[in-house]
Formats: C-alpha cells, sequence, structure tokens
C-alpha cells in the first residue's frame, strides 16, 4: 500500500490510455450535456467545432477513470478529494482519440485534524497527436501511515520549495 | 423571453435559480462503475466502513448533474458558445442517494477577449444546493458568449 509519505512534490507518472467512441460521447452527452455537438454528427458538423465532440465533463470523467485505474495498480490510499483548483478545456475530444493523462505532485501537506495527507496535482491529458486537451490542477487526500501517527505531522513540502504553501481548495476542517 | 441573451446583455450580480436533479442509487453506482470505481462511490457496505459512512456520488459526477441543469434551463436562450474550463471547485458536503439538486448561478465577472472580438468571457458562480439549502458544491465557471455586435441580426 502506498501512503500520503511516500508521495513527494515532483514525482511524475503516465496513466495509461483510453479510446474514446462517438457511441460513448453521445451516451455521456444525452446524460449530462444534451447539447448538438456532443449528441449528433450531422448537427455537430455544422457547429464551430465541425464535428462531434465529447463534453468537457465527459474528458474530466475519463481522466478520473485514469487516475482510478492507476491508483489502484499502485495501491495507493486515496480517500477523495476536497476540490479542483483550476479545469481547462484547451482542445476537443474527438470521436476515435486515444487520449492518455500525464501527472506532476506539485505540492504536499499534513491535515492538521485526520489521519490524512494532501496533495496537490497537475494532470494533463494529451490526444494520440501529442496535443494537450485539458488541464486540471487538483488537490487528492491520501491515508497517513499508522505507523508514524504518533509522530509531530511532517512540514508540508513544495516542487519549488519556496515559503510556506497557500493552499487553495482545502477543506474547512483541516 | 425575447430574443438571445448576448455577452451585452449579461450583468454583473445576475441570479438565477433553476433545477430539480433527483439522485438516484442506481445512477450514483452506474456513474462511478464507469468512471471512478471507488469503493464509496460503488458499494453500500463498503461505503458504510468508510469515512463518508455511506454512498456517495462521484465528485466529477456532481459536476455532471450541474450541466444537465444548466443545459435544461440556463443555456437555452443563451448566445453561448462552450465554456474555457473553471477554477476554484469545491466539493464542499457529499451527494447521497435521494438527494434532491439545485443550482443558484450569479455573473461574477465580465472580460471582452482579446483575440476574438466576437467573443467574451463570463465568469460565473455555480453554487449546487440540496432540498435541506445546504449547498454541495461550488465552482466558477469560464462562458464563452457570443457580443452582440458581432452577430446577424436576429
Amino acid at each position: 500500500m502506498k501512503y500520503w509519505e511516500d508521495i513527494k512534490p515532483g514525482d511524475t507518472s503516465t496513466l495509461g490510455s483510453y479510446t474514446v467512441t462517438a457511441e460513448e460521447i453521445i451516451a455521456f452527452a444525452k446524460k449530462y450535456d444534451p447539447q448538438p455537438f456532443h449528441l449528433d454528427e450531422e448537427a455537430a458538423r455544422r457547429t464551430i467545432f465541425g464535428g462531434l465532440i465529447a463534453s468537457g465533463w465527459h474528458s474530466c470523467a475519463i481522466m478520473m477513470r485514469l487516475s482510478v485505474d492507476a491508483m489502484r495498480r499502485e495501491e495507493m490510499a486515496g480517500v477523495g478529494s476536497p476540490g479542483i483548483d483550476s479545469c481547462r478545456w484547451h482542445k476537443p475530444v474527438r470521436a476515435g482519440d486515444t487520449v492518455t493523462v500525464r501527472t506532476e505532485i506539485t505540492e504536499t501537506w499534513p491535515s492538521r485534524t485526520k489521519p490524512l495527507g494532501f496533495v496537490r496535482r497537475k494532470a494533463e491529458m494529451l490526444n494520440q497527436h501529442g496535443e494537450v486537451v485539458l488541464t486540471v490542477i487538483g488537490v487528492g487526500m491520501f491515508s497517513r501511515r499508522a505507523d508514524r501517527l504518533g509522530e509531530p505531522p511532517p512540514k508540508a513540502r513544495r516542487a519549488d520549495q519556496l515559503g510556506e504553501p497557500q493552499p487553495k481548495a482545502r477543506r474547512a476542517d483541516t | 423571453m425575447k430574443g438571445l441573451i448576448y455577452f451585452e446583455d449579461v450583468t454583473v450580480g445576475d441570479t438565477h435559480r433553476f433545477g430539480h436533479y433527483e439522485v438516484t442509487r442506481e445512477e450514483i453506482i452506474e456513474y462511478a462503475r464507469q468512471f471512478d470505481p471507488q469503493p464509496f462511490h460503488l458499494d453500500e457496505e463498503a461505503a458504510r466502513r468508510s469515512m463518508f459512512g455511506g454512498l456517495i456520488a462521484s465528485g466529477w459526477h456532481t459536476g455532471a448533474m450541474l450541466m444537465r441543469m444548466v443545459c435544461d434551463h440556463a443555456i437555452p436562450g443563451s448566445a453561448t458558445t462552450g465554456a474555457l474550463g473553471f477554477d476554484d471547485l469545491k466539493w464542499l458536503k457529499p451527494v447521497r442517494p435521494g438527494d434532491i439538486l439545485s443550482v443558484e448561478t450569479v455573473v461574477r465577472e465580465k472580460t471582452e477577449s482579446r483575440s476574438r472580438p466576437d467573443i467574451g468571457v463570463v465568469k460565473i458562480e455555480s453554487r449546487v444546493h440540496d432540498q435541506r439549502g445546504e449547498t454541495k458544491m461550488t465552482l466558477f465557471s469560464l462562458v464563452l458568449y457570443r457580443r452582440r455586435a458581432a452577430s446577424p441580426p436576429a
């Protein structure tokens, strides 16, 4: 099992790949984002996007799936997220695209009240042409090693080592 | 409603309330199986043993449910053309089966696009509430609106 203590600023990884089909784009859009450019190839061709594109929330969902699969593979003790600092949909994800996700840990800090630690991560989704289609900077929570909980909490760490961190998306109780 | 709402028609402070989304156990599990297969989104028993004390929706699922309410109630009648993304999303409280969600939006900022004279960016704060008035999630969307001046007369 990998705990908060095992995650360090500067850690990078690549999270597998996911091929997005027209059927999946349309099924997601019918449930959550029924706009013409997500629903119908013909209608989408006449829009500024020039063809069927995935809902931005669908791209985020795919990024989450790749992240959860990676956490399972590496047995990471993830316990949810307080929020996302920023999300940008740079380019459309289209039917037939195969996307992958590149991540970098930028900051870690312990909870003051719970046996948890926080991790800030920048994640970029790339398509098969190497174009960045989505960037999400967000915070994850991970369990801390039980055998270290009696020790004083470690200090926050940041990739650039500049001063104290000013975490933005934090739970009120930490 | 008379005509489309363009960038020029949007005013900082504009507030809207809309939506009625009933969250079911089946939908929480279905979304989680496809996109967020963590035990507290998938399985009632495992969720009860987690720090959440019961089944909760994926945070990204709550975002998708917000999008559905925006599609049904806010986008029709608006000259929007997608979004750049969002900032400062907070998952404040878990969304559980049986919750009924609704949305409150407030226009926070307007910026004319430097690169595209036909477009403006509107920063909209969205707050997702439940049936008890508790706020579950907040975020600031960056929504693209067409500018009236650049559009052909309706």
